[in-house]
């Protein structure tokens, strides 16, 4: 169970996320959707430990307070997170990029479970491969999901891992993310801009618009809140303009 | 490692001593060169594992040494004792620079630096422990072992060779394991590192650990073996400096070159370039180094290895 309490980020001037409270469960999935540059990113910063809240914020897991606790631990504690540049360990293979997770972040090593990752996350060929060179962007996007995956999670946090896909293979992977979810139990906060995908794979739905929560609900609700159209339209354009 | 490399070992045990055994001069640039090469490795473990380049390796070098000497006559340690026991010194001081480790490659360089700086000056100051700059004379000789007498040159040479061989397995051990992988990622993607688990301070404190203690043994043989040491001698910028160069020279990304870079440097400059020049030799050796820095940044070994290779016709695989 993941909580933030009035979680505040500032980078000099400039508020990234303001006040921001949001609770999960470990069994949900849950979509954070809103324009670039809305403190979607920042706010996963904080939740892994990258960036750290301005003080009065707090970040619960599984009812401990992690607001100060280093990364590693974090990830030991069963968060997992992908990046949404991918950031893959330069220097090693894809295989030994999931060794490191599991070995260091679930503390055990199990070569099998390492090929079921691989496979899941259709980077049975790359496996060998120089993480750094050899791989094209999208599977790059999954090498950051399956290296989370390796780690043993409790919640997984998805850094925009669909952009950029077509259609088919979008479905696809939303199927797996499900089958995640329903044999692992696994928690998922996703951030998406699709409105479609967000509400055929989320049960909740939390919006941020300039750093702010404007909504938080079903996607059903929270689409037709007038906010959210007036924000999430402007979150389109922006992203047809970027790419 | 490779398996030659324990091959080679194996047979310097045997050929070195039989070889060059009855000529003491030559039995002593070796042992100096083996000395010179236990640093070396130590420093290119921190380098290449920690990703922390050290321009301070001769503060560990140094308190090794003091630490040995004084255990083993102020406090009568069996010399074969002390040696451990200061390189477990060696670490006890690498402690303080632990808050260096947050600091980023040259900044980490210049405090580590100043640290050697620091301790030659301590040594100095410290006349009730060190004698300061008189130094301290009569250090013990290595021991006499099952018959064996370790002080004679024979004896240095086996016993150094011995600690090389095991700082060598040690390292390629630690890069072979899943802490090697763990350091090999940090180098470039330390976020990414750590967030799927990896603590990274720990790590990298780890690598200085072992390089301390790996330094200061050599540093602590190395006074047993001169029996003599002032805080100039010990803590000399050369203890840095040399293995630098000689990991450089022989290739710093791999496990034996930092090694046999240095018994080849040493070696080849006392015994040539010294003859050739007798006053300021180290030019031309300088001037070796920036050949080798511009034509073959990766060293001796490697260039060596691509160089078979090509006489063999083979590929790059
Ligand atoms: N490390 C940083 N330093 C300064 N500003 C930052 C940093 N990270 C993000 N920002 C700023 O914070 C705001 C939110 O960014 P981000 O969380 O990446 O948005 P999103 O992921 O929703 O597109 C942006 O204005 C961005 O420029
Ligand atoms: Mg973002």
């Amino acid at each position: 169970m993941l909580e933030l309490d009035h979680v505040t980020v500032r980078f000099g001037g400039l508020t990234a996320v303001q006040d921001v409270s949001l609770r999960m469960g470990s069994d949900q999935v849950v979509g954070l959707v809103g324009p670039n540059g809305a403190g979607k990113t920042t706010l996963f910063n904080v939740i892994s430990g990258l960036v750290r809240p301005a003080s009065g914020s707090r970040v619960l897991f599984d009812g401990r307070d992690i607001t100060r606790l280093p990364l590693h631990r974090r990830a030991r504690l069963g968060l997992g997170r992908s990046f949404q540049i991918p950031q893959p360990m330069h220097e090693l293979t894809v295989r030994e990029n999931l060794i490191v997770a599991q070995r260091f972040g679930a503390g055990r090593v199990d070569p099998q479970k390492i090929d079921r990752i691989l496979e899941l996350m259709e980077l049975g060929e790359q496996a060998e491969r120089d993480a750094a060179n050899g791989l094209a962007l999208q599977e790059l996007k999954r090498l950051e999901v399956a290296k989370a995956l390796a780690t043993e999670p409790k919640l997984l946090l998805l850094d925009e891992v669909l952009a950029g896909l077509e259609t088919l293979a979008k479905r696809a992977f939303m199927a797996k993310l499900r089958e995640l979810h329903e044999t692992l139990g696994l928690g998922i906060l996703i951030i998406e801009h699709d409105i479609e995908t967000i509400s055929s794979l989320c049960h909740r739905v939390a919006v941020l618009d300039f750093g702010q929560l404007i909504a938080d609900g079903t996607p059903g609700e929270v689409f037709s809140n007038p906010d959210v159209i007036r924000s999430y339209t402007g979150a389109e354009s922006a992203e047809t303009q970027h790419a | 490692m490779r398996r030659s490399a324990y091959l080679f070992l194996a047979v310097c045990y045997v050929v070195v001593p039989l070889a060059f055994g009855g000529n003491n001069y030559l039995m002593g640039l070796v042992v100096s060169s083996l000395i010179v090469a236990g640093v070396a490795v130590a420093w290119a473990l921190l380098g290449n594992l920690g990703g922390m380049v050290s321009f301070g390796h001769a503060a560990f070098f140094g308190v090794g040494a003091y630490a040995s000497a004084l255990l083993s006559m102020k406090l009568g340690v069996p010399v074969l004792l002390a040696i451990p026991l200061a390189g477990l010194i060696a670490v006890l001081f690498s402690v303080a620079m632990l808050p260096a480790l947050r600091l980023s490659g040259p900044y980490f360089a210049l405090a580590i630096l100043a640290y050697a700086q620091i301790f030659r000056i301590l040594a100095t100051e410290m006349e009730f422990l060190t004698h300061g700059s008189g130094g301290i004379s009569q250090i013990p000789v290595l021991p006499t072992i099952a018959g064996f007498d370790l002080s004679s040159r024979t004896g240095q040479f086996l016993l150094l060779l011995t600690l090389l061989a095991a700082f060598l397995a040690t390292y390629d051990l630690i890069r072979r394991s899943h802490y090697g992988i763990a350091l090999r990622a940090m180098h470039d993607s330390e976020d990414a590192t750590r967030v799927v688990g990896v603590n990274s301070v720990l790590l990298k404190s780890w690598m200085l650990f072992v390089s301390a203690f790996m330094t200061g043994v050599i540093g602590a043989v190395n006074a047993h073996v001169i029996n003599f040491l002032e805080p100039d001698y010990a803590f000399s910028g050369g203890w840095s400096v040399l293995p630098i160069v000689a990991a450089i020279f022989g290739g710093y990304r791999t496990v034996t070159g930092p090694a046999i870079g240095a018994v080849v440097i040493y070696l080849v400059d006392q015994l040539v370039f010294k003859a050739l020049v007798s006053t300021g030799h180290q030019i031309i050796l300088g001037s070796v180094l920036a050949l080798m820095i511009l034509f073959a940044p990766d060293g001796l070994l490697p260039l060596l290895r691509n160089a078979l290779r090509r006489m063999r016709g083979g590929s790059h695989a």
